[in-house]
């Protein structure tokens, strides 16, 4: 028996020499050992003393989702929790303190949540970021995470997402199902937390929806919407607004544009 | 109840114990790191027993069969001088981590680690 499939590309390592800072002042931040809130296009940073203590974005479920969504914590509990804390960051002090969840279970799902806010937050944008100097966070009995190895991490998942499949466009549009025969990997095994997602798929909900479906962080939702889109069982949603006007000077009409610069994208994956 | 750092620093307490790590295998990203690593450097070791431990975790030719049972326990690697252990950890909430030891032939003993790194992983998150 012959099986042919594409093997699916190494886990990236960061890469020590580069030291591009993903924000300049994020970076400047750290340096000065601030204590504030610093908010982006995509979500926002808290810092204590120069280090990320906590992170929030509306692409990524927070601490709350992943907890309740499979029952490790009672949706009560964290109400409870979050009404008696100033804000979010605190209320999972709070859990902690009370004893209701293991430390070593609120340690990681807290580190989970924190890497996957702080990727989507530090995404690019269009708009710059907004620092407020604040007294609220602080560091805690929960672990916190310099900046450098957020912004590293967050360099090397962008890196991993781009070998998976270089198209982003599958990241933030409404899914559909797709013929994986026209993937590049036609017939690349589903597993079961692929087929988690891939059932999710409805032509509405977007990546991060599923995410938060599925109480999973939006990161290894993406991993496996990127890994499903190279196999061909998923696309984007084609866009339902009107294409915009052509430019008066385009010469290009053809339809196939779109599927050569997928095969394209495809080749070079490869 | 130990936290991460705390159930890391037990592991290294094993007879031939070098380093452990606490990896998520979906990013390749080391939670925690104590010790030494293979070549020097926690990051790469992640990132690579990540992608055995992913194999591991997502094909099912080494999946328990069924009944609510965790697809897979451990992953052993034995070679001229060392082991590599990788045990999942099962939460109650989604995630993909594993706890990664590194013993020195010489002195560690790989029954007694396979037990203790189990009633770890238990330990942290089940309390």
């Amino acid at each position: 028996m012959t099986v042919i499939s594409t093997p699916q590309p190494a886990l990236p390592v960061r890469d020590k020499a580069a030291t591009r800072a993903l924000s300049p002042m994020l970076t400047r931040l750290a340096e000065e050992r601030a204590t504030g809130v610093l908010v982006r296009e995509h979500g926002v940073l808290h810092l204590a003393e120069g280090r990320v203590v906590h992170a929030e974005s509306p692409l990524a479920p927070g601490l709350d989702v992943l907890l309740t969504a499979h029952g490790t914590l009672a949706a009560a509990a964290w109400q409870q929790a979050a009404a008696r804390a100033p804000g979010p960051p605190h209320a999972a002090e709070h859990l902690l303190r009370s004893g209701v969840l293991p430390t070593g279970a609120l340690e990681l799902c807290h580190l989970d949540a924190l890497y996957d806010a702080g990727y989507f937050a530090l995404a690019p944008s269009s708009t710059p970021g907004r620092f407020r100097y604040d007294h609220a966070p602080r560091l805690g009995p929960l672990p916190s995470v310099p900046v450098v190895a957020l912004e590293r991490e967050t360099l090397r998942r962008r890196l991993l997402l781009h070998r998976l499949w270089p198209d982003p466009a599958a990241d933030s549009a409404p899914l559909i199902r797709a013929d994986p025969a026209a993937g590049r990997a036609p017939g690349a095994p589903v597993t079961p937390r692929q087929r988690a997602v891939l059932d999710r798929v409805d032509g509405l909900r977007t990546a991060t929806d599923i995410a938060r479906n599925l109480g999973r962080q939006a990161f290894h939702t993406l991993v496996d919407v990127r890994r499903l889109t190279a196999a061909g069982w998923i696309a984007p949603a084609p866009t339902a607004a009107a294409p915009p006007a052509p430019p008066p000077y385009q010469v290009t009409t053809d339809p196939d544009i779109a599927l050569l610069k997928r095969l394209r994208d495809a080749l070079e994956a490869l | 109840m130990p936290g991460i750092d705390e159930c890391l620093l037990e592991a290294m307490r094993l007879p031939g114990a070098r380093g452990a790590a606490l990896v998520d295998w979906t990013s390749g990203l080391a939670l925690g790191t104590v010790g030494e690593a293979p070549g020097g450097d926690h990051e790469t070791t992640a990132a690579e027993a990540a992608e055995l431990a992913r194999m591991a975790a997502e094909h099912g030719t080494f999946s328990a069969g069924g009944g609510g049972l965790p697809p897979v326990e451990d992953v052993i690697i034995s070679n001229g001088d060392s082991y590599h252990l990788l045990r999942f950890v099962d939460t109650s909430f989604d995630s993909s981590v594993f706890l990664h030891l590194w013993l020195g032939r010489e002195e560690g003993n790989l029954a007694l680690a396979r037990i203790r790194l189990g009633e770890m992983a238990s330990r942290l998150v089940l309390g």
